[in-house]
């Protein structure tokens, strides 16, 4: 805004410049808030690509990983609205280079795309590149790769370090590029090729679908970052910094919550069928119970209705009352049951209120249906009547009948104080049944919160076990990388440093041959000079590489019959120049009985040859002398000599690596300080001991001894 | 006598060190960069050996080793590898491929038309 305020302000003549800017400051203001609001609500447009679980599409559709998942989280954070655009890697890199998008996520630095894109500093991941192929492929180093066919995700830093690695190592190896990292890991499914080059995200997450496993072939550890259009303002890699490191200071983060929930995996829960099945047969046996109550109650009234037809018929000796009803509600005829249940005399009847002994609560039901009766024809109706026992309940019927011209009710009174209690029994009982089902259905319910919630837990532990065991066992297989790494970093370091000095070693013979022409005194000493720093750092790279593989423990000795008097005497004439040079007194003897033996003739003379020039390096005046010769069951190989010595304590660390006596700003000689220990290994692997012995300033002693050969011939 | 010698070695320095050297003796040096390249000198130009580099680009140098001892027309003509020595198992790959005899890089300019002069007599004249 300044900016453009001083742009208008140019435009203007300098005397009207405040009163333009008077007057253009409201719509300045106006602008600012618009370009605020709108900073608010930013719309940032983020590439997304197939490489689960870093950046992927879920099946759903949605747009998922830990990229995802941080990016969301700062989004939410900083008011951003994002937009996601799908493609494939190389589409997204194209995108953001020309500027249709503001960010790719998953990229790794490289100082060539710096120049296209912006990058932020702080890592959102470190991966190692690692090699899969189909179990039991037997790769054990990135040399069993050579003549095999290795996919690789296209145009990636993976792909281009793993061909420089493999160059290094002159290794043949078809690289097929892949668009993605499923079609890799179907490729290698389907032996379309023998490895595959991944991150060890992905290969952790799906190498068991595939019936593949990792390979100790790691490699490349790198930081991946959301790399930045260069259209996008400095202001987006600054804020994703910034809340990277704040989501990486909290344990509780969405960056935390994130990594665990891609890279354990995934537990899903089921109520087990059983609970189902058990829950529908309860279900099932509620409806039945129902059922069969229902049922009964309608065959008893069926029954009922019987037994009323009977008792009209056989008026007398039916075990119920019987009774004739005149209109004015007075009983006419009655039988012996009606009397007895009354109390009465059947004398005393005649008359009587058929109402009187109808408990009072009932007693306008039975008028009111010996009414219906006389004007319907047929009534019925329960009620209760008080006798000496107590009370009773019946069921009354009456029917119209015309008696010569008198209209009269016939009825039957049938006692169902046993069935209505019976009745109420079986409403009750029914409710208590409906009550223990629903008891039983919640009892059941509660057994199943518990059972899932048991489930739940359990698998909880399940999956924490498992995260816990794939934490120890990548602790491990990351421990065991770094040490492969190691080794295979200093076998590439020796071998890339013997080109140049192949040039410098080359050459400088050539120069003090003479054969370009003559050289001066001081050119020939500069260029002795030159070979012997030359001469050194080869030893120093041999060293170096000697142990690496003593500490990948790769070094391996070979066994074949050699003459190891030869060797000594071989080993002894390499060094006199030098014991000449210094004028030292150089012998050696070795015994008569020594001679073809079965060892490492290499290793062998490269001990005796360590020992000599030590010697010799560290003697001034004196002698060295080399004997060999049959000692207590070994072949016995001794260098003494006359020099500086040992102290009693540098005794005991000179067979440490990087150990020189002197060492420091104060070493007087030339050295790798890794000699004995080499040494000492190699003795070691050929079956023999070392050690040394001195007297400080009087000179020192090492010995080795050998194994002798079994007699076989 | 025949004093071709064919040096198959992408590496330029390493290149115009062993002609100088091997030029100054009197020796006549053909050179090839890659291994197809190689192939076609030694068949074309029927030198007395052959120096060969291990780590070249595309075919390797165990590969270069194996074709030509299935031409009938060079399969007598020495063939030294110049190898590294920091693979372990290097020397004995390269003897496998079917290599005469192996020099040790960085080679050392003092002792290298020695180790080459035994092999031109022990590998008989091919010509």
């Amino acid at each position: 805004m300044n900016y453009l305020a001083r742009f208008i302000a140019s435009r203007i003549p300098p005397g009207a410049a405040a009163r333009y800017c008077a007057l253009l400051s409201p719509l300045v203001i106006v602008v600012l808030l618009a370009t605020l609001s709108e900073a608010a609500t930013r719309a940032v447009t983020v590439g997304i690509y197939e490489n689960a679980p870093k950046v992927f599409t879920s099946d759903s559709g949605q747009p998922s990983g830990i990229f995802v998942d941080i990016i969301e989280d700062i989004a939410k954070k900083e008011g951003w609205r994002l937009r996601y655009v799908p493609g494939t890697w190389a589409e997204g890199l194209d995108r953001l280079a020309k500027g249709d998008i503001d960010l790719m996520p998953d990229v790794a630095y490289t100082a060539e795309r710096e120049k296209i894109y912006s990058f932020h500093k702080e890592p959102v991941l470190t991966v190692w590149s690692q090699v899969y192929a189909p179990k039991g492929s037997g790769i054990q180093s990135i040399l069993d790769l050579n003549g095999k066919r290795v996919a690789a995700l296209e145009q990636t830093i993976q792909l281009e370090t793993f061909r420089r690695l493999a160059a290094s190592f002159e290794l043949n190896i078809t690289l097929i590029p892949v668009p993605d990292y499923k079609t890799e890991f179907e490729m290698l499914r389907a032996g379309k090729a023998d490895a595959g080059l991944t991150n060890r995200f992905y290969g952790l997450m799906y190498a068991r679908t595939y019936g593949l496993e990792d390979t100790p072939v790691m490699f490349d550890p790198a930081p991946f970052f959301f790399a930045a259009s260069r259209n996008a303002s400095r202001e987006l890699p600054d804020v994703i910094d910034r809340r990277l490191i704040e989501l990486k200071q909290d344990p509780q983060s969405a960056y935390y919550a994130s990594m665990k929930r891609w890279t354990a995996e995934e537990v899903q829960l089921k109520l087990p069928s059983w609970v189902k099945v058990i829950g529908l047969a309860l279900g099932g046996l509620v409806v039945l119970v129902l059922f069969l109550v229902i049922g009964r109650q309608h065959a008893a009234e069926a029954a009922l209705r019987k037994e009323k037809t009977f008792a009209e018929t056989i008026i007398d000796s039916v075990p119920g009352a019987f009774y004739v009803i005149d209109a004015r509600g007075r009983l006419v005829r009655w039988n012996r049951y009606l009397a007895k249940l009354n109390d009465l005399h059947p004398d005393e009847l005649t008359g009587m209120d058929s109402l009187r002994n109808i408990h009072d609560q009932d007693k306008e039901s039975i008028a009111r249906s010996i009414s219906d009766a006389f004007a319907v024809g047929e009534a019925e109706a329960e009620a209760r009547i008080r006798t000496s026992e107590g009370e009773r309940t019946f069921l009354f019927t009456g029917r119209r009948i015309d008696a010569e011209g008198t209209p009269l009710v016939v009825g039957s009174g049938i006692e169902i104080t046993s069935r209505k209690r019976a009745e109420q029994e079986l409403l009750r009982y029914q409710g208590h049944l409906e009550e223990l089902v629903e008891r039983r259905t919640i009892t059941l319910q509660e057994t199943n919160v518990k059972l899932q919630r048991e489930i739940e837990e359990r698998s909880r532990a399940q999956s924490e076990l498992r995260a816990a065991l794939v934490d120890l066992a990548d602790a491990k297989e990351r421990a065991e990388a770094a040490d492969r790494l190691k080794s295979a970093f200093l076998a590439t370091m020796s071998h890339e440093l013997r080109t140049p000095l192949n040039s410098i070693i080359g050459f400088t013979g050539i120069l003090r041959q003479g054969l370009p022409g003559p050289l001066n005194e001081e050119q020939k000493k500069q260029m002795e000079m030159v070979q012997n720093s030359a001469d050194h750092l080869l030893a120093l790279i041999n060293d170096v590489l000697d142990i690496s593989k003593i500490e990948a423990r790769q070094l391996q000795v070979a066994s074949a019959p050699f003459d190891l008097r030869t060797s000594i005497l071989r080993s002894v004439q390499t060094v006199r120049p030098l014991a000449e040079k210094k004028g030292l007194d150089l012998s050696v003897e070795v015994a008569p009985e020594i001679g073809v033996i079965m060892s490492d003739q290499r290793r062998v003379e490269q001990i005796a040859l360590n020992l000599l020039s030590n010697a010799i390096k560290y003697t001034e005046a004196g002698s060295v002398r080399l004997t060999c010769a049959v000692h207590d069951g070994s072949i016995l190989t001794t260098v003494e000599d006359t020099g500086i010595g040992i102290k009693n304590e540098d005794l005991r660390r000179i067979f440490t690596p990087f150990t020189q006596v002197e060492s420091g700003l104060t070493r007087r000689y030339e050295g790798t300080g890794l000699g004995l220990s080499i040494c000492k290994r190699l003795v070691e692997l050929l079956g023999g001991t070392i050690r040394a012995e001195s007297d400080v300033g009087k000179g020192s002693r090492f010995s080795f001894t050998l194994p002798i050969p079994e007699r076989t011939s | 006598m025949n004093r071709k010698i064919l040096y198959i070695e992408d590496n330029e320095q390493n290149l115009y060190l062993v002609r100088y050297l091997l030029e100054k003796s009197g020796y006549e040096v053909v050179e090839a960069k890659d291994g197809p390249a190689g192939i076609a000198a030694a068949v074309a130009e029927r030198p007395a050996l052959i120096l060969l580099d291990i780590q070249l680009p595309g075919m390797d140098g165990y590969a270069v080793a194996r074709k030509l001892r299935e031409q009938p027309a060079v399969v007598r003509i020495p063939i030294v590898a110049v190898t590294s020595y920091a693979m372990v198992g290097d020397r004995e790959r390269a003897l496998e491929a079917g290599c005469t005899w192996y020099i040790e890089k960085p080679i050392n300019p003092e002792t290298f038309l020695s180790q080459i002069e035994l092999h031109l007599t022990a590998g008989g004249t091919a010509s």
